[in-house]
């Protein structure tokens, strides 16, 4: 039989002091660059029911961020969003199945992923471990800013409600989620599965599986820099963001994680401040994290949060 | 190719054939080089680079285990995503202690992508119009000559040679019969164009973006799709199969693989889906260690 996770772990990632201040320092570089938004429709991928748009954006260190925006055709009044973050080796899909239940949908493809990595480009593996001594030039400092500006895109559109926007993912996707729920006061809801990027130095240990073996392979070659890299990943671990999320929060684990240590979600899940959060965690799943029961959890959770809230 | 079935086309085993002796004419013109930060105690990683048709030079990782071989060896074939990976994300990576492992990037993919970069969603439909010009021709030719290559390193034991992945591990099994044991998961080649017209998810979904955006073209897409539906070249597959289906009810659950596993050849076991990676992979895994004689599986922690 599969191990007990016990349900109140705790990572030993300890925030550190200046988190805010680094973060305030990343978001002030990322405002002075000029979102110079582009819309442009992508007729292969639009029919009669949805518009779909390949979207184009600046990010920090200027570099042109893609993602994938659909809307439903028929519209009243403004719609509630949706921002999906991809996991860490997928590409982002095109969500037009949201956008035909009633919201505009954004997928965003950070830096070094296909149509964002012309300037920028470390590859997989080798992302994770990326300038992993040095947190102001770690892949994941503008790999985040990039996920967290495709809500600058939909301010800018007036069929969305500011008011009402989500954001989903799983795995990378998931730890994407948990960042730009910290950091953007926009996000109303967010949906996190199999969070990835949570307790990154408690997964090395708990896991010799790929991607978390990125740092285990970095580590075995370079064992010197054991503490530089402890020290960059404290400011990018999404526990250290976790306890700015205040807006309805649920996690999905699944309780045989071979990927995402389920360990790292229940700490990730413990340290969310939210009070209205609610965790799933699914005996007999791996990586997947109970996806095929779950997404009817998800819907419930938008519909209620964000399309119910415009009624 | 043993005869296909009465639905594939009449010229499916020649199609194949030309492809083939295409890639026996294409030097492999093989280069292996060391990647020291993918080596463990256990296993040393490499790169190696290989031509195929085109020609196209072709990127690859090859884990051999630390001691004395021949080991036995885990062909990882091109999956529909863009990256490849060393050995699949979620493995153990103590796998590599047992297996010599191989993961190809067929053309288009991360490190095969000069000149030509696929994209995604976009590869499942690119030359589609044409059965010549279906950039899956090449995809093909690429991951048997990937298997050549992994059958010509002596640390490899010929008689454990297992190809694991999608619908391009059941293909490149049928093509080659250097495969003793497959795992596939069939994904995309399975009745492609009706399926497509009962689904919503990408990547089938890029057929009906192409067939809404191009409705003249869908003679000739289907034209094109039969030359990779898998129930035509499941009776050249000799290997011993485990054929992963979906769960019940869903595209490609048994019922819909059932003429692919008749017409399958070598003795043939078909799993359903219980949604569950775990549960799916822990099957993957017993099977494999069953056949190649091990005691137990290689798992992950969490499986442990």
């Amino acid at each position: 039989m599969p191990r007990t996770i016990p349900t109140d772990y705790r990572c030993s990632v300890r925030k550190p002091d200046d988190f805010d201040d680094f973060w305030n320092a990343v978001l002030s570089d990322a405002a002075q660059i000029p979102l110079n938004a582009e819309t442009v429709p992508d007729p292969l991928r639009t029919s009669d029911d949805l518009e779909t748009f390949q979207v184009f954006y600046d990010s920090l260190d200027n570099v042109r961020i893609a993602a994938w925006y659909s809307i439903p055709r028929e519209r009243q009044g403004k719609l509630p969003a949706m921002v999906f973050l991809p996991g860490y080796q997928s590409d982002p899909a095109v969500p037009k199945d949201w956008a035909r239940r009633g919201y505009a949908a954004i997928a965003a493809a950070p830096r070094g992923k296909l149509r964002s990595n012309a300037q920028f480009n470390p590859g997989y593996p080798n992302l994770l471990t990326h300038n992993i001594v040095d947190r102001n030039t770690y892949s994941y400092r503008g790999f985040y800013v990039d996920a967290w500006r495709c809500i600058d895109y939909l301010l800018t559109r007036p069929e969305v409600d500011p008011d009402r926007i989500g954001v989903a993912g799983s795995s990378q996707g998931g730890g994407l989620s948990v960042t730009a729920a910290a950091m953007r006061p926009e996000v109303k809801a967010a949906s996190i599965g199999a969070p990835y990027l949570c307790g990154y130095m408690d997964a090395i240990a708990l896991t010799r599986t790929y991607p978390y073996q990125e740092i285990n392979d970095y580590l075995r070659l370079y064992p010197e820099s054991r503490a530089d890299v402890e020290r960059t990943l404290a400011y990018f671990d999404g526990i250290s963001f976790a306890d700015r999320i205040t807006c309805p929060a649920i996690v999905n684990i699944g309780l045989q994680d071979n990927v995402c240590p389920p360990e790292t979600g229940y700490a990730l899940f413990n340290a969310i401040a939210s009070e209205d959060k609610r965790l799933y965690a699914y005996d007999g799943h791996g990586h997947e994290a109970g996806r095929y029961k779950h997404n009817a959890v998800i819907a419930d959770f938008f519909r209620k949060h964000l399309q119910d809230a415009g009624v | 190719m043993t005869n296909a079935t009465a639905t594939a086309p009449a010229d499916f085993a020649a199609y194949w054939r030309r492809a083939l002796d295409e890639l026996a004419h294409t030097p492999a013109a093989p280069e292996i080089s060391p990647l020291p930060i993918r080596d463990t105690d256990y296993a040393t990683m490499h790169v190696v680079k290989l031509t195929s048709i085109g020609p196209y030079r072709l990127f690859a990782y090859l884990s051999i285990p630390r001691g004395d071989g021949p080991f036995p060896a885990i062909y990882f074939t091109p999956k529909y995503q863009s990256v490849p990976e060393p050995i699949p994300q979620g493995s153990p990576n103590y796998l590599r202690s047992r297996f010599v492992t191989f993961a190809l990037a067929a053309r288009g993919q991360r490190n095969s992508d000069r000149p030509y970069a696929a994209q995604f969603p976009g590869l499942l439909t690119d030359g589609i119009h044409d059965s010549q010009a279906y950039i899956f021709r090449g995809i093909v030719a690429d991951s048997v000559r990937g298997l050549e290559y992994l059958l010509s390193r002596p640390e490899v034991d010929a008689a454990r040679v297992a190809a694991i992945g999608n619908d391009l591990a059941l293909i490149t099994a049928a093509l080659h019969q250097g495969i003793t044991h497959l795992i596939a998961t069939p994904a995309l080649f399975v009745d492609t164009a009706d399926l497509a017209a009962r689904a919503s998810d990408y990547p089938l979904e890029e057929i009906n973006d192409y067939l809404n955006l191009y409705p003249d073209r869908a003679a000739a897409l289907r034209e094109t799709l039969a030359y990779f539906d898998l129930s035509g070249f499941a009776p050249s597959v000799s290997a011993a199969t485990l054929l992963m289906a979906g769960a019940s009810g869903s595209l490609l659950d048994a019922a819909r693989l059932s003429a692919v596993s008749a017409a399958i050849k070598g003795d043939v076991s078909v799993y359903e889906s219980q949604s569950s990676s775990y549960k799916d992979g822990m099957r993957a895994e017993q099977w494999l260690a069953e056949r190649f004689g091990f005691a137990d599986p290689i798992l992950p922690e969490h499986w442990q």
